[in-house]
């Protein structure tokens, strides 16, 4: 392949060689690389909701659209099914639509999948492959993408960055075909390739590309009131068969239209994609096939043993539904044996899907003989380096050599474990002694009907051992853990914690280490408050049939960022309906901190996140902040409050008042604002005064709803403390933007969303019945 | 500006890796070298760093593979074998993964004052190149950050990589955004590539160091199931020093009045308490110190002390070893939490 190099003013190369399309050569990650072929396709409407590791592409986009690079209208949703809802309907418009996601993002999400190849209506998934929880693994395997087999939608398997750019544009195309009209799934390998930088050719020259895309076509829109049609029907037998038959034929259909819309890219690119990727086959007696980056690696090694004379090939499908099985029946005909490596399991059915599916196409053909091995591996990122692919060639020769298979079914690279060796201990369990030494005294008022709380002081405090050891890995100055701590000094007794997805989850649970002393359950963000409540349940019911033994009280507390309480408002109001006896506590960090400062529904407006950046074309968070506090006022529970660290008595006074109404009545709600200096921007050591100035903004008004009653538990008012928030705005890095003269509207805005909330609670705190 | 050559150099395959902690900017350093190889010296490349918790101060790795122009790049693998390390903390020296795996003809580079000469870095084999650059100090009164320097270094030491177009690259990354960096960052690379000292007589090994990839502890035939740890507050076994950036806070005992303030702020309980007289007499609650081994330095119990008791210091070798008052002591084969 000869190209011609020559070097732009930037000192960037261009390269025009191949294809008919001038590009350019860059270096981008697999992320970037999709969030760079979205600006190209130009998409309409993203949804999205971040998860690591295909965050990256909404926050690329982000940036760029923050520097004026595409008009995509990019939908921050409540959760991925939100997000996947926020597509459906997007697509049903008529226009082009995108979404990214991995592992349990993509399950979340897995509901709507069918819906939106059921009814036809194509867009473009980025699945970013993560293993599935649980416990959770932020790394790469195929578990996620083995779900979405049956969804209906077309998957592409895109093997690097190149291929991630590539498929994107293929992908639009092939969904959108008339014969076709199906959503696509790109999926590459999460970190792997998600996040490694390699040389890749991008287009120099959108015009042929957008004229080969041409326009959205749809035969059926929701936008046309001169064509008003039904999307979703009812429908039950004797129809729906009818319509699986119409998708059947649409992958069908697929298979035509995949490799002319491949020759046709390969046109104006140069470089052209089989359906089946097939690597020095042609005489192969061992083959291994394996799906995206692992194949890459399993190349070298084929060159290595070719070199040595044995015949060895790689197999590896750039396309994973429609399944190829004629193309894996062609390639494998000779093969004396093969090894499928598959990225995922399907425990109990011995072999991951790919090996299933590669064994069901081969069995359909009476003349094959091919032995198939299955080799399950590269779970939860596990690396695959050369020498996994060697044990699998060597495998594979070794079948074809004896023709026989010793072993049919195993996993490699898995570790029994040596009885030798054991994670370190940690410490004593606690006493409940130890946990109840009344440093806090909570009595009914009687004049009142509410409670009042006295505390012991601070340093008497220290006594008590905190529920959570030193030696997590939070960053310096995190504000989570002072909350944690002066939260578990008020608390007396007995608790089981239960923490959603968040950084709290994460940096005191990493694998064998834990920080907790006392119970700690992790569940997934979108659903903690359910699973508390059923435990709680359980609780009592054990000790209404007398079988718990030992019989403790205890307290239950869900922690969960501000997040959680986006994707698992949900499951948390409901929690709050049927009002179990447990308590939550949120800390507002206002952002997805865990995945990289993504905004929340919690971030202000005119926030910098990284998805709401801050560019030549403005930026910032466009709607203003969740104010899950009164949300769960609306809900009736017996006690709400807010906190912040800097007042740790008043936040201690609070957490004493939820326990006891916990106990006693039922659900209580606490949300405590939370710093992050790594992510807000500031010193490790600025906390206390950066939210000394939230509070004395009234951005954070601290305060309580006892039995629907509220009252104001700090009034800068009337200490006259009020700061504007431009004294709070200006010292963190993520919003000093917003004092610059051309960000006014979005500071004038927060600022009177913020008096407005402030006049209406003041208005709460004076009356009688609020 | 250097001018782009249709194909570069032939430098075979070179793999460098860079051992840093979250904050040091060591995955900006591996894009800024493979993004000058690949869009300004025509050469083939690829970056990616280590991945798990992003927190800051926890431990990250940064990979850069480059190659000739048209030699394709299939492996994705972490470099377990480098042909250069650098090691952008003195205190991840103590940990041999740090140098794992380097090759006996390769480069070592590593951050630290003048005369300082690691006993870890005996292991490395005498026929290795060893290099010092206190790239925190020059970084320091540059303005600039550690990576910035010790790019420099690495240019100076690696002749495939043209300084020139590092830098370029360099600037061309701070430009748009953060223009007032672009002198001092610039500084702060030609002090690093100047400044780097070839130690001698250090490194002693013999051949390549084994590469090393931590296994797990438990296997599936020893760990519980579920994934559940029976073992709480296991934490404590780890030590969080390199999270610190050259600060640490210091206790004066004189000045303290036991408030516990620091102790509600203190995100890390690593603020060791002691209970002083017995008897009839009240028990009085002392703070005592602080445990260095979980504390990584935020100095936010040092902004809240009232007093003064807390100072910020500069952490100078093993002064955290002679300060730290262990907040667990062993006693009768258990352990005192308090
Ligand atoms: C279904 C699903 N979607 C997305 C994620 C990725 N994710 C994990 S934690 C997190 C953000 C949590 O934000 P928050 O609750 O505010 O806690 P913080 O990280 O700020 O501590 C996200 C988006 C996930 N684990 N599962
Ligand atoms: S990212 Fe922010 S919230 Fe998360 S551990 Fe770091 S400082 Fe704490
Ligand atoms: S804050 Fe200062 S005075 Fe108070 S206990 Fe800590 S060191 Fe002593
Ligand atoms: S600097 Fe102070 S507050 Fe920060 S971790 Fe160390 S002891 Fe704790
Ligand atoms: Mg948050």
């Amino acid at each position: 392949m000869s190209t011609t190099i020559q070097t732009t003013t930037n000192g960037t190369m261009t390269r025009a060689g191949g294809g008919t399309v001038r590009q350019k050569t860059d270096l981008k990650s697999g992320n970037e690389a999709a969030a760079a072929a979205a600006r190209d396709v130009g998409f309409h409407v993203m949804g999205y909701f971040p998860i690591t590791p295909s965050t990256e592409v909404a926050e690329n986009l982000s940036q760029m659209a923050a520097d004026g690079e595409h008009e995509i209208c990019m939908i921050p949703g409540d959760g991925e099914h939100g997000a996947a809802g926020i597509c459906y309907g997007a697509s049903l418009g008529g226009g082009r639509v995108l979404n990214a996601t991995s592992s349990q993002g993509l399950l979340f999400a897995l509901e709507q999948l069918p819906v939106q190849s059921g009814t036809r209506s194509p867009m473009v998934l980025e699945v970013s492959t993560r293993t599935v929880s649980g416990p959770l693994d932020i790394r790469c395997d195929h578990s996620d993408i083995y779900y979405a087999l049956n969804a209906g939608w077309i998957v592409l398997m895109a093997r690097d960055p190149q291929a991630v750019y590539d498929m994107n544009f293929a992908a639009v195309k092939i969904g959108e075909h008339p014969d076709v009209r199906l959503p696509v799934i790109v999926a590459y390998d999460g970190f792997v390739t998600s996040h490694q930088k390699r040389r890749l050719e991008v287009f120099d020259d959108l015009e042929p590309v957008k004229a080969w895309l041409g326009p959205c076509e749809s035969p059926y829109t929701a936008l046309d009131p001169s064509r008003p049609v039904t999307f979703g029907p009812y429908m039950n037998d004797p129809d729906l068969i009818n319509n699986k038959v119409q998708l059947h034929l649409a992958q069908e259909a697929a298979r035509r239209v995949i490799p002319q819309v491949f020759a046709e890219l390969g046109g104006m690119t140069g470089r052209h994609y089989p359906v089946m990727d097939e690597y020095r086959m042609e005489d192969a007696e061992a083959a291994v096939v394996l799906m995206n980056s692992a194949a890459e690696t399993a190349k070298e090694v084929v060159d290595r043993y070719r070199a040595l004379g044995k015949k060895v090939g790689v197999v590896s499908p750039n396309v994973l539904r429609p399944f190829p099985h004629e193309e894996f029946r062609r390639a494998l005909k000779n093969v004396r044996a093969v090894l499928v490596g598959d990225r995922g399991d399907s425990p109990g059915a011995e072999g991951g899907n790919l090996s299933l599916e590669v064994r069901a196409a081969l069995q359909v053909d009476p003349e094959n003989r091919t032995l198939v091995i299955t080799r399950i591996y590269g779970l939860g990122g596990k690396d695959f380096d050369d020498t996994d692919a060697e044990c699998f060639f060597d495998l594979a020769l070794e079948a074809a050599k004896s023709r026989k298979v010793a072993k049919r079914f195993d996993f490699h690279g898995a570790f029994a474990g040596d009885p030798g060796q054991k994670p370190p201990i940690g410490l004593p369990v606690l006493e409940t002694a130890e946990l109840q030494r009344g440093m806090v005294h909570v009595k009914v008022n009687e004049r009142t009907g509410l409670l009042d709380v006295e505390l012991e002081p601070f340093w008497a405090m220290v006594a008590k051992p905190n529920r959570i050891a030193p030696g997590h890995g939070a960053c310096p100055g995190c504000g989570i853990f002072p909350i944690l701590h002066q939260m578990f000094h008020a608390l007396e007794g007995d608790v089981v914690v239960l923490f959603q997805t968040g950084c709290a989850m994460v940096v005191t649970t990493g694998y064998p280490k834990t920080a907790h002393r006392a119970t700690y359950i992790h569940n997934l963000f979108q659903n903690g408050a359910a699973t508390l409540s059923g435990l709680v349940e359980m609780y009592h019911e054990l000790i209404k049939r007398k079988e718990l033994k030992d019989a403790k009280e205890l307290t239950f507390v869900m922690v969960s960022g501000d997040g959680g309480m986006d994707i698992g408002m949900g499951p948390a109001l409901g929690t709050a309906h049927r009002n179990h006896h447990m308590m939550i506590l949120e800390y507002d960090n206002q952002g997805y901190m865990n995945t990289g400062a993504q905004q929340s529904y919690a971030t202000p407006r005119g926030h910098r996140t990284s998805t709401s950046e801050v560019g030549s074309r403005g930026g910032g968070k466009r709607f203003h902040h969740k104010d899950s506090a009164q949300i769960f006022a609306a809900t009736h529970i017996p006690y709400v409050f807010t906190a912040a660290e800097g007042y740790p008595e008043d936040f201690m006074r609070k957490v004493a008042k939820a326990q006891w109404y916990a106990k006693r009545e039922g659900l209580t709600y606490g949300k405590v604002l939370s710093s992050c200096p790594l992510n807000w921007k500031m010193g490790d050591d600025d906390s206390i005064e950066v939210l000394q100035e939230a509070i004395d903004s009234c951005f954070f008004p601290l305060y309580e709803v006892e039995h629907g009653h509220t009252t104001i538990t700090y009034d800068p008012d009337a200490l006259g403390r009020r700061r504007p928030a431009r004294d709070w705005l200006k010292n963190m890095g993520k919003t000093r933007h917003m004092l610059r003269p051309e960000n006014a509207a979005d500071l004038e805005s927060l600022e009177a969303e913020i008096d407005r909330r402030w006049r209406r609670l003041k208005a709460m705190h004076e009356h009688p019945e609020l | 500006m250097t001018t782009a050559t249709a194909h570069g150099p032939a430098i075979g395959m070179l793999g460098i890796r860079f051992e840093s902690i979250g904050g040091l900017g060591a995955h900006a350093a591996g894009q800024i070298l493979a993004s000058a190889a690949v869009l300004r010296l025509g050469l083939n490349g690829a970056h990616f760093s280590s991945y798990g918790s992003e927190k800051k101060g926890s431990a990250v790795k940064s990979y850069v593979r480059l190659t000739d122009h048209d030699t394709p790049i299939r492996s994705s693998a972490p470099i377990d074998a480098p042909d250069c390390i650098v090691v952008f903390h003195t205190a991840l020296l103590s940990n041999p993964v740090t140098v794992a795996g380097l090759k006996a003809g390769g480069t070592l580079i590593y951050t630290a004052p003048a005369g300082e000469r690691p006993e870890a870095l005996k292991r490395v084999a005498r026929t290795c190149r060893v290099i010092r650059v206190d790239a925190q100090t020059i970084a320091n009164e540059e303005k600039s950050r550690p990576n910035a320097v010790l790019l420099g270094a690495l240019c100076g030491a690696l002749d495939a990589l043209d300084a020139r177009a590092v830098l370029a690259e360099l600037t061309a990354t701070f430009e748009k955004k953060h223009a007032s960096a672009v002198p001092h960052n610039t500084r702060a690379f030609e002090r690093g590539m100047a400044e780097g000292e070839l130690i001698q007589g250090l490194a002693c090994g013999e051949g390549d160091l084994p590469t090393m990839r931590p296994g797990p502890v438990w296997g599936y035939a020893t760990a519980p199931i579920g994934g559940v740890i029976p073992l709480p507050g296991n934490t404590i076994t780890n030590n969080l020093t390199t999270s610190r950036t050259g600060y640490m806070p210091v206790f004066g005992a004189e000045k303290c009045v036991h408030c516990g303030l620091c102790d509600i702020v203190c995100p890390d309980y690593c603020i060791v308490w002691g209970v002083v007289g017995d008897g009839p007499v009240p028990e009085v609650t002392r703070m005592r110190g602080i445990d260095y081994n979980y504390c990584k330095g935020c100095q936010r119990c040092v902004e809240t002390c009232p007093t003064g008791a807390l100072t910020r210091e500069e952490e100078r070798p093993g002064m955290a070893a002679r300060l730290r008052v262990p907040i667990f002591d062993r006693i009768g084969g258990g352990l005192n939490t308090k």
